[in-house]
């Protein structure tokens, strides 16, 4: 089968903007640019070595090495498995038709003399690098992040 | 952006919302680097880029107990709230520079040619930070997470032209301000 025609100005226009190394290039021509350069390989190896000059320099942008106390931080603050006191009011709470919550909170209130205790969501504080200390609510299932992340306003 | 339903990451995420330790740990070996690299190249400063990369995961553990398999893949979510957290201190800047100018970064040639390896990655820090936002959004992104075009257009919320055009426009202006360092890279 043929492979798709591309002329050299689009060559060099990928090779401008994705960099000297076809494989980064947009998949559907991919193929196209390789036949190019088969065909004319001196020219236009020499576009593809001018632009991965570029790539090789914009490598050596520092990343950063994960600070171990970081790591630490994340750690501590991931959501805790569930403790056998929470599974066990979790599992008798579902078989009398209730939520653990307000299971939780018929247990609390028996315990306190027949006053229900308000069930807050856990929160943890949580050290910035800069020092600063931020709250975090540590479970907060009535959120869906996935559908409210904050957009940016325009620069 | 939908996933196609082969995210490499959704089983440790449910692994962290059923707070399994070994998954937290897994999920940040493979992700965390990623996210701090992605910061620090769009604040250009370290602190920053590690409080972005906390909160980052902050919300990603609110999340873990709520995640939709089939919605976006987590990497991209990762990626898209690190952007936003990013512009929010970016926009916090520039709030603050109308205040008092910055100090201008020099991105040009060192007076001594011969640039050590340090130098070196100085000198193309500065250039890529010298950048308009979107432009190095768009290098970083294609370039350094080695998103593919489709997916980095979507995180930003442009056409795949237009993400050429600030991929070209980007790289143009860095092989300028970076035309000294030919034998080098």
């Amino acid at each position: 089968m043929m492979s798709p025609e591309m002329s050299e100005g689009r060559f060099e226009a990928l090779a401008e903007t994705y960099g000297g190394e076809i494989a980064r290039w947009p998949e559907g021509e991919r193929e196209a640019a390789r036949a190019l350069l088969a065909a004319q390989p001196e020219r236009l190896s020499a576009v593809l070595d001018a632009a991965a000059h570029l790539d090789r320099l914009l490598d050596l942008a520092p990343a950063q090495s994960v600070d171990a106390a970081l790591l630490g931080r994340l750690i501590a603050a991931a959501p805790p498995a569930p403790n056998t006191a929470g599974r066990w009011i979790a599992g008798l709470g579902a078989a009398l038709g209730l939520s653990a919550a307000a299971f939780a909170g018929v247990l609390a209130g028996v315990a306190v003399g027949g006053h229900a205790l308000p069930v807050a969501a856990p929160a943890a504080a949580t050290q910035m690098a800069n020092g600063r200390v931020e709250t975090v609510t540590a479970v907060d299932m009535s959120n869906d992040l996935q559908d409210a992340i904050e957009e940016p306003a325009e620069l | 952006m939908a996933s196609d339903g082969n995210d490499p990451d959704e089983a440790l995420l449910a692994g962290v919302g059923r707070g399994d330790p070994s998954a937290v740990r897994t999920l940040l070996d493979r992700r965390l680097p990623r996210i701090l690299a992605l910061s620090r190249r769009m604040l250009n400063d370290p602190g920053e880029a590690e409080d972005v990369a906390q909160e980052t995961f902050l919300r990603a553990w609110k999340q873990a107990r709520a995640w939709k398999p089939g919605g976006a893949r987590f990497d991209t979510w990762l990626h898209r709230v690190a952007l936003n957290l990013c512009y929010d201190r970016l926009r916090r800047r520039r709030e603050i520079a109308t205040d008092a100018p910055p100090e201008q970064v020099d991105t040009g040639p060192a007076p001594d040619a011969g640039l050590l390896g340090a130098e070196l990655s100085r000198r193309v820090e500065a250039a890529l930070a010298a950048l308009p936002s979107r432009q190095r959004e768009a290098i970083v992104l294609c370039h350094h997470q080695g998103l593919g075009n489709i997916e980095a257009a979507g995180l930003m919320e442009i056409s795949v032209e237009a993400l050429e055009s600030l991929l070209a426009r980007g790289r143009r202006t860095l092989k300028a301000s970076l035309a000294d360092l030919r034998g080098a890279g």
